[in-house]
């Protein structure tokens, strides 16, 4: 277990065989988000062999814009190390979130294509003029 | 030379102490005469022998002393071996002495002479130091409490016509044809002037200026000085020193001292004493100068980025409001625009948004994309096609920065605006209808320029007159505050708020919210909050738009 205290996000960090599970607590904001982004990069790096990379959100307060820029690229990141990302314990603030930015899909199917294919692949059919499907699928995302 | 005379009373052994002590020794007597003196101060006072008048081979500051003591030590006189307060000093030769005198029993004086030239010249130097060290502090404090370019190169001037020179010069690098120059004379103000001159033909000058590569100060020939470096009524220049002002990875300038002929040329240490300075001074110009920089740059952003003024167009009302930030070095992300339809009867394009992040790389942004949707309005009639395009143009592999979007085109048809709503992943526009009733817009999209797509779903309403379409920033609602403080403004209350805006204009329905969500913040922190309503207009009397209108409307 290792603890990295950036200002005002704490990142803790659980690892098992092919996954771990990084606990975030606080704010994912402008001044907080690289902190992550930093986190989970040189994670990547660090393990080739990884298979499931799990975000913990139940202790995030706040979530800005910076933060959900984080969130995407993390989502980028993982595609491309062919890891699956996990938001899981998602609070309703970010639920409402990402619901309204239409990112909650992106950030939260399995990417159905492997590493080596663009993120866009497995997303091919919603957008073939057919509105796109912001339903969340998370439990009671809108209040 | 060892004494042997009987008068003196001093014994063989010893007079021959003293008279090998490497200190000059001499007793005189009350008469005034030199009665005895050792080795070293025969090499002192050439021509001293025993018997001359004490005041013929010392100086006068010594005579003075012996005298004065001669006149206070015939009353009591001080027991022997005590030591009058203070040593006498005074010059001989070249060389600085203290004077101890020792007055003996037989009513002659022992001078003992202590070489204290070295000792004299330290305490000048510690002086000195001290001196320098107090300006140099002064100087930084005053340089550095101004980041105003102008004055930092007034204060530069001064300080060194003050202490280093008798006239100073500090020259900034310049963009253009014309060198900004301040002058300053020792006791005068600061002048500035701009002089067309090419620094280059001032040895040492151009490169000083150019900072590249690292150049000393460099002696010129004052008599090679132009004509615009020397102040009126400098009289002739005897020497003229051109110091480079380093800066923080930029040139800052160059510092020219003058002195006049006659007066003392600069030494070596006041050389090196006047780079110190130059050092400072440099650091505080080049960092008012990336201030002043920087804050050009970002008055160049925001001017590109305050929101038009909006008024209505083609019998649609448009009213919008922006309140940037209070934190003043974080340029806004929140922007909207409204463009007039090219042809007269087809529907103007609406667009607010809210760029991720803050400060200037946000600012950037949101130029980007308001060009971009400009660029795209020949597309306006297929607001998922303009959206998927600026999501193409956006992406980035470096980045994943967005924007989030309404777009709204509006039409007047008869008394009632035609809106076609699209929502980019920003909160959905809400509608005011003339119930009082406030309906969500049934519009739904992604976020822009992050994800490899950006589907949108379009939505077609109609605003009866007196009814308005209200898009807003998350700025509004995300506002913290209240009676209780830390409280989210939030959308019901924008809601409940906005149902008691039924059939207002537009312009007042904006002042509203901008002032509750104002009041709602107090004086505590907020993010930019931008508001635009569109509005069909109550229309109390003919219409002239086109044949469709029914006459007087009565609300």
């Amino acid at each position: 277990m290792t603890m990295l205290p950036p200002a005002h996000l704490r990142l803790t960090t659980v690892d098992t065989e092919d996954t771990v599970r990084i606990e975030l607590d606080g704010e994912l904001d402008y001044e907080t988000a690289d902190s992550l982004l930093t986190a989970v990069t040189d994670l990547l790096a660090a393990r080739p062999r990884l298979h499931n990379l799990h975000l913990h959100c139940a202790g995030l307060d706040n979530v800005d814009s910076m933060g959900l820029s984080v969130l995407l690229m993390i989502r980028r990141r993982t595609d491309q190390a062919g890891v699956r990302l996990h938001l899981d314990d998602r609070t309703t603030t970010l639920e409402r979130l990402l619901t309204i930015t239409g990112s909650l899909e992106y950030l939260t199917t399995s990417p159905t294509g492997t590493a080596n294919s663009s993120p866009g692949t497995g997303e091919d059919p919603r957008t073939s003029g057919e509105a796109m499907t912001a339903r969340p699928t998370g439990p009671d995302s809108t209040t | 030379m060892v004494s042997t005379q009987a008068q003196t009373g001093v014994g063989a052994q010893q007079a021959s102490l003293w008279g090998v002590a490497p200190y000059p020794v001499l007793v005189a007597d009350e008469q005034g005469r030199v009665v005895l003196h050792n080795d070293a101060a025969d090499v002192l006072l050439p021509g001293i022998r025993p018997g001359t008048p004490f005041a013929d081979v010392v100086p006068a500051w010594l005579s003075a002393a012996h005298d004065a003591l001669r006149a206070a030590g015939r009353t009591p006189g001080p027991p022997a071996g005590q030591e009058p307060d203070a040593p006498v000093t005074g010059v001989i030769g070249e060389r600085a002495f203290e004077a101890h005198p020792t007055p003996r029993d037989d009513g002659t004086v022992a001078w003992w002479l202590v070489d204290d030239t070295d000792h004299l010249l330290a305490q000048r130097a510690l002086r000195m130091e001290r001196k320098r060290t107090a300006f140099l502090s002064e100087a930084s404090s005053t340089l550095l409490s101004s980041l105003n370019l102008g004055r930092c190169m007034d204060v530069t001037a001064q300080l060194a016509a003050e202490h280093l020179a008798d006239a100073a010069l500090v020259i900034a690098p310049t963009h253009g044809r014309r060198l900004p120059v301040v002058t300053c004379l020792r006791g005068g103000t600061p002048v500035l002037a701009h002089e067309s001159v090419d620094p280059d033909e001032v040895p040492g000058l151009g490169e000083a200026l150019r900072g590249f590569p690292p150049v000393p100060s460099r002696w010129i020939d004052p008599s090679t000085a132009p004509v615009w470096m020397v102040p009126e009524g400098f009289g002739t220049v005897g020497s003229i020193v051109i110091t480079p002002l380093p800066g923080h990875g930029v040139p800052a300038g160059a510092l020219v001292l003058l002195r006049r002929s006659g007066g003392a040329a600069f030494t070596e240490s006041e050389e090196v004493f006047a780079r110190l300075f130059a050092a400072r001074a440099g650091a505080a110009m080049s960092a008012a100068r990336l201030y002043a920089e920087q804050t050009s740059i970002t008055e160049v952003l925001m001017r590109e980025l305050l929101p038009p003024s909006l008024h209505q167009i083609s019998g649609v009302d448009y009213a919008g409001g922006y309140r940037p930030s209070a934190d003043h070095e974080r340029v806004g992300g929140d922007f909207y625009d409204v463009h007039p339809a090219a042809v007269e009867g087809e529907a103007s394009l609406v667009a607010l948004g809210d760029v991720c992040g803050k400060g200037l790389e946000a600012a950037v942004l949101t130029g980007k994309i308001r060009n971009t949707l400009h660029a795209l309005l020949p597309l306006a009639d297929d607001h998922q096609r303009m959206i998927s395009l600026l999501n193409t143009a956006l992406l980035n592999s470096h980045h994943t920065r967005f924007v989030t979007l309404v777009l709204a085109s509006a039409v007047r048809e008869g008394n009632a605006v035609n809106l076609r709503l699209t929502s980019a992943g920003h909160l959905t526009p809400l509608i005011v209808r003339a119930s009082g009733a406030v309906e969500e817009a049934e519009t739904r999209g992604t976020l822009v320029g992050a994800m490899p797509e950006a589907p949108a779903r379009t939505t077609a309403l109609t605003l009866a007159p007196g009814e308005s379409c209200v898009l807003y920033t998350d700025g509004i609602t995300e506002a913290e505050g209240g009676p209780m403080g830390g409280a989210q403004f939030g959308e019901e209350r924008l809601k409940r708020i906005l149902s008691e805006c039924v059939g207002m204009p537009s312009e007042s329905i904006v002042e509203r919210v901008q002032m509750l969500a104002a009041q709602w913040v107090g004086k505590g922190r907020h993010d930019d909050m931008a508001v635009v309503v569109i509005s069909a207009p109550r229309t109390h009397h003919l219409s002239a738009v086109n044949g469709h209108t029914r006459g007087r409307f009565t609300a």
